[in-house]
């Protein structure tokens, strides 16, 4: 053992000194020399010819250092380092090939390590909290009614935390938006409402101060902040002594009591949030406390280490139905659920992400394709060369050995390129990508993604090198070498293979062109849905009441009233209005309802619109028809009679063959959950959640009846955006100078936002399919235009026989469309295949859409035409003298 | 097979330069090409160069070590021992050979007398 160690130890040496071994070896053989030359001179030799006997005995000294270099380096090691070297010489030798080569392999490394950096951020880093697999979100849910997963209200949630076993901590929080006042300019902060608990749920202890503990969830208890660092250091100059101090929120005084660091975000991964307060101070969910009807908080636990999902849920079942027996008036159809956090964040980019992975896979796949084809191309032109190591002695095995080293080579280089373009493409992707992602922020080329890239190269150096080498390794010998190297026809064999490269080439291209068609086409239909109003033209802006000023609904309302009266009165302003919530843009408020006069409702089933708040001139601001009775007005204000306007669809769902006028219904957005409305009229539809969904019921009344403690303004204005949004900023600044206003949007901007990450995937899957089209027109270009140039020969004769100039170019033609049509054969199921993975992206387009299959295979049939056309024609004109004097 | 046939010579020289090592202790190339020469009385007239081919291969194994050393008429030269596993290999070697030369003995005797 130990002398193998000092073998092996000396060998390294060796290798790495190469020279030293050699000179000390030729010093020996020198002082032999020396002694044998003084024992002839002794002999009587003169000194000369002494020295040349000398010579003589000893022999032939370059093979002794051979034998000795051979004996002591790392033969393995130096083969490799002597093929790499090789490797180099021959790509430079053909910069054109190596040009191509790792192009090719560069966008196809740079795009997958691209995708994969957001892959890893999005779906494979562990939440940036400790122990992130033991967090799950808790959901209600009322399966009979169809809804999935809610919130929970505050006494229910107290409940459960009380009750259960399963988790060692839950902790419950909400968000939205306050108005920070006493620091220069009023601004607007995200703020999670929390309970107390929050941060030792996440397991993270503040940079600064504490966190909240128990008593600052109770009733009475001073109101206390706790900053984000970004905030921290944003707004307060990351001053240590902020302490302690107390800042303003919605104009009521909180106390700073700690800064969590930038690292910790929740619930929003993507931005930083900016503050956190206890649930109870919060002016809005504080009252809704004690409600137990509410489904608005959301809950997150840690579970205890050692609980299984089947005990968690059995736990949660138990609950449920405890719950449910308590208190059947709130709780009655409800079940408990949960899903790992991960899934709840990560859940509904995963598909999108999967599909560009695989996608980016595909470019990969035709980019290798492309590689092996140009390789084996050279190695048909090289068989010569091998065939002449081979006859010096070099065995199969060291042919392989060093061909892959090529690919390898090649391979890396592709790699390094790649890798330089996946910075340059993440920078890309993060700048284009719409921020509502997940860990948007967490998608950078680390290590991590780096080593993928890596292995990827060299896999595909694996994949695309193998083949020809094999070719190469297995070519006949004798043949070869009679051949005179690359004049002659090429092995069936060999030619097979590269056309079947070059047919899958079109397959796979045919996959990635079909996925992006549909994207393409179910994202054009998404855009010429008609969402039911018109947001040309129309500004928009957000205001947001303090609720410790404005506390009571008629302030709201008065509010509301004053600023519509001062902008209506502006010139070029006169369609204004105020509506919550926006369409699409903002969350919807579903609400349960009762119709005057009709039974109750069996158990489980209910009926339910969205509900939204607007002023007068909101269907005339959004240009929303009437069809049957009357708009608002200004005669509908508190005072006066309830009143409700009815969507097309609710009047077709719930009054079937009636007239809904005049119909009296029984809703309410807290506090006047009982208000019995009469419908006076009945508005066109809107989507109002998303404008990939079709429109469902909805119910209006009047903001006067029915205010907020914020809204959006809506302008319809030929005025520019800046003009109008600076007049508003003006008018709400001339009622109350603390007021800020944010969110100003042209309203189609803001609906378009809903649709970015649709836009975004049909975007890339787009640039991909784009990328694997021009790869594969390159494959078969490459491989018609070779054939063409290795068939001059032939072609000459065919002419000089009288082969007429179109019947060349038929026969050459006819070797691209015999291609193309396996490519296609090929590639239409694959496609199908592919297509079906797709699944819900697509919207209103059949995964089997007939339409883009044949628009794809006409596509792709046409490029391959202009690729086999070039090199077709280059045949046709073949001058017989000289493709003969050729040889 | 020409490779065969070279490795039985090999074989041979790499024994006697082990069996010098042992006879002469530390000695250079030159001194062991000399001494096996004297020994066999210049009947084994051998090409000096494969010596080294031979110390090459038997450092290789480890089973000799080599120093460089000062020679009798002051010229720097490298001289080689024996190492332990050297020892041991000679004798094997040495035993086999000795096994071999009189079955090989024995079968040309027999031969001639048939």
């Amino acid at each position: 053992m130990l002398a193998w160690i000092r073998a092996w130890a000396s060998r390294t040496r060796a290798s790495l000194s190469p020279r030293q071994l050699d000179q000390e070896f030729e010093h020996e053989l020198d002082a032999h020399l020396d002694m044998l030359a003084d024992e002839n001179v002794r002999r009587g030799m003169s000194p000369e010819e002494a020295r040349r006997a000398a010579r003589i005995r000893l022999g032939g000294q370059t093979q002794l250092k051979e034998i000795n270099r051979e004996l002591h380096g790392l033969p393995a090691l130096e083969t490799f380092f002597q093929d790499t070297r090789y490797a180099f010489r021959m790509l430079r030798k053909n910069p054109g090939f190596t040009a191509v080569a790792v192009l090719t392999l560069a966008l196809g490394i740079g795009a997958n390590t691209a995708i994969f950096s957001v892959v890893y951020a999005m779906l494979l880093k562990p939440l940036p909290y400790s122990r992130p697999d033991q967090l799950l979100t808790v959901f209600e849910a009322q399966p009979k009614a169809g809804v999935k997963a809610t919130g929970w209200s505050y006494a229910n949630f107290a409940e459960l935390r009380e009750q259960n076993r399963i988790f060692s901590d839950m902790a419950g929080s909400q968000q939205h938006q306050l108005t920070l006042t006493g620091r220069g300019e009023p601004s607007v902060v995200n703020t999670s409402v929390v309970t107390p608990e929050l941060f030792s749920v996440f397991g993270q202890r503040p940079i600064l101060g504490r966190p909240f503990c128990p008593d600052d969830g109770k009733l009475g208890a001073p109101a206390v902040v706790v900053l984000s660092e970004n905030l921290w250091r944003g707004s307060f100059g990351a001053d240590p002594k902020v302490i302690g101090s107390s800042i303003n929120l919605d104009k009521r005084s909180f106390t700073i009591v700690g800064v969590m660091p930038a690292v910790f975000r929740f619930p929003i991964l993507t931005e930083s949030e900016q503050l956190w307060i206890p649930l109870v101070q919060d002016p809005l969910f504080g009252s809704w406390m004690d409600r137990r009807g509410g489904h608005w908080l959301q809950v997150t636990g840690r579970l205890k280490p050692g609980v299984s999902m089947a005990q968690a849920q059995a736990e949660l079942d138990a609950i449920g139905a405890r719950l449910a027996k308590e208190f059947p008036a709130e709780n009655d159809g409800w079940t408990i659920r949960f899903v790992p956090l991960k899934q709840k964040i990560v859940g509904n980019v995963k598909s999108a992400l999967l599909v560009l992975m695989g996608a980016v896979g595909l470019v990969l796949l035709i980019a290798c394709a492309n590689i092996a084809n140009l390789l084996l191309t050279r190695a048909t032109s090289r068989a010569r060369e091998i065939a002449v190591r081979t006859a010096l002695g070099a065995g199969r095995s060291r042919i392989v050995r060093q061909l892959l080293s090529e690919t390898l080579v090649l391979g890396l280089l592709g790699g390094l390129a790649g890798i330089a373009l996946a910075y340059l493409g993440v920078e890309g992707l993060t700048a284009l990508m719409p921020q509502d992602l997940p860990q948007v922020n967490a998608i950078r080329v680390d290590n991590f993604v780096l080593g993928f890239a890596l292995l990827l190269s060299a896999l595909a150096s694996c994949a695309f090198g193998l083949a020809p080498a094999l070719f190469a390794a297995n070519s006949n010998l004798q043949s070869s070498l009679r051949e005179g190297g690359a004049r002659s026809g090429e092995s069936s064999n060999r030619r097979r293979a590269r056309s079947f490269l070059a047919a899958g080439e079109i397959a796979l291209a045919m996959v990635l062109l079909v996925a992006a068609g549909l994207l393409l086409k179910s994202f054009s239909k998404l855009m010429a849905v008609s969402p039911g109003f018109d947001a040309q033209h129309v500004v928009q802006a957000d205001i947001s009441l303090p609720r410790f000023q404005y506390a009571m609904p008629q302030q709201w309302a008065a509010f509301s009233r004053e600023l519509l009266t001062r902008l209506q009165s502006e010139p070029g302003m006169r369609d204004a209005a105020v509506v919550v919530p926006r369409p699409m843009a903002d969350g919807f408020v579903n609400l349960g309802f009762d119709i005057v006069g009709n039974p109750p409702l069996s158990a489980g089933t209910s009926r339910t619109a969205n509900y939204v708040s607007v002023s007068p001139d909101y269907f005339r601001v959004m240009q929303i028809p009437l069809l049957a009775g009357r708009l608002f007005d200004r005669h509908d204000v508190s005072a006066s009679p309830r009143v409700s306007l009815v969507s097309e669809a609710m009047a077709r769902i719930y009054f079937p063959n009636q007239n809904p006028l005049g119909k009296q219904i029984v809703f309410g957005f807290p506090p006047d959950i009982g208000a019995v409305r009469e419908i006076v009229g009945v508005v066109g539809d809107v989507r109002d959640v998303a404008l990939g969904q079709d429109p469902g019921a909805m119910m209006y009344v009047p903001y006067a009846q029915a205010p907020f403690w914020g809204a959006n303004v809506v302008v319809r204005s030929s005025l520019s955006a800046a003009s109008v949004a600076g007049t508003i900023r003006r008018d709400v600044q001339q009622i109350d100078k603390d007021l800020p206003v944010t969110d100003v949007a042209m309203m189609k901007d803001t609906i378009d936002a809903t649709v970015a990450q649709p836009k975004f995937r049909t975007f890339l899957l787009g640039l991909f399919a784009a990328m694997a089209l021009v790869l594969a027109a390159t494959g078969i270009f490459g491989v018609v235009s070779y054939s063409v140039s290795r068939r001059t020969n032939e072609i000459g004769i065919r002419v000089a026989l009288g082969a007429s100039r179109n019947r060349i170019l038929r026969m050459v033609f006819g070797e691209t469309l015999v291609l193309t049509c396996a490519g296609l054969v090929l590639g239409v199921p694959s496609a199908l295949a592919g297509s079906h993975l797709l699944g819900h992206l697509l919207f209103n387009v059949s995964a089997n859409d007939p339409a883009t299959l044949a628009a794809v295979a006409f596509t792709l049939a046409l490029v391959a035409a202009i690729a086999g056309y070039i090199p077709a024609r280059r045949a046709m004109r073949v001058d017989p003298m000289v493709a003969l004097r050729h040889e | 097979m020409a490779g065969d046939k070279s490795d039985i010579l090999q074989g041979t020289l790499d024994l006697m330069v082990l069996k010098t090592l042992e006879s002469m202790g530390p000695l250079h190339g030159y001194g062991i090409a000399r001494r096996i020469e004297q020994i066999s009385e210049e009947v084994l007239q051998i090409n000096q160069g494969t010596i080294y081919a031979s110390l090459v291969r038997l450092m290789h194994r480890g089973w000799i070590s080599g120093a460089w050393g000062t020679s009798d008429n002051n010229r720097k030269a490298k001289f080689y021992s024996l190492t332990r596993a050297g020892r041991k290999q000679l004798h094997t070697e040495a035993e086999n050979w000795e096994r071999i030369s009189a079955v090989i003995g024995r079968v040309l005797r027999s031969a001639e007398r048939g």
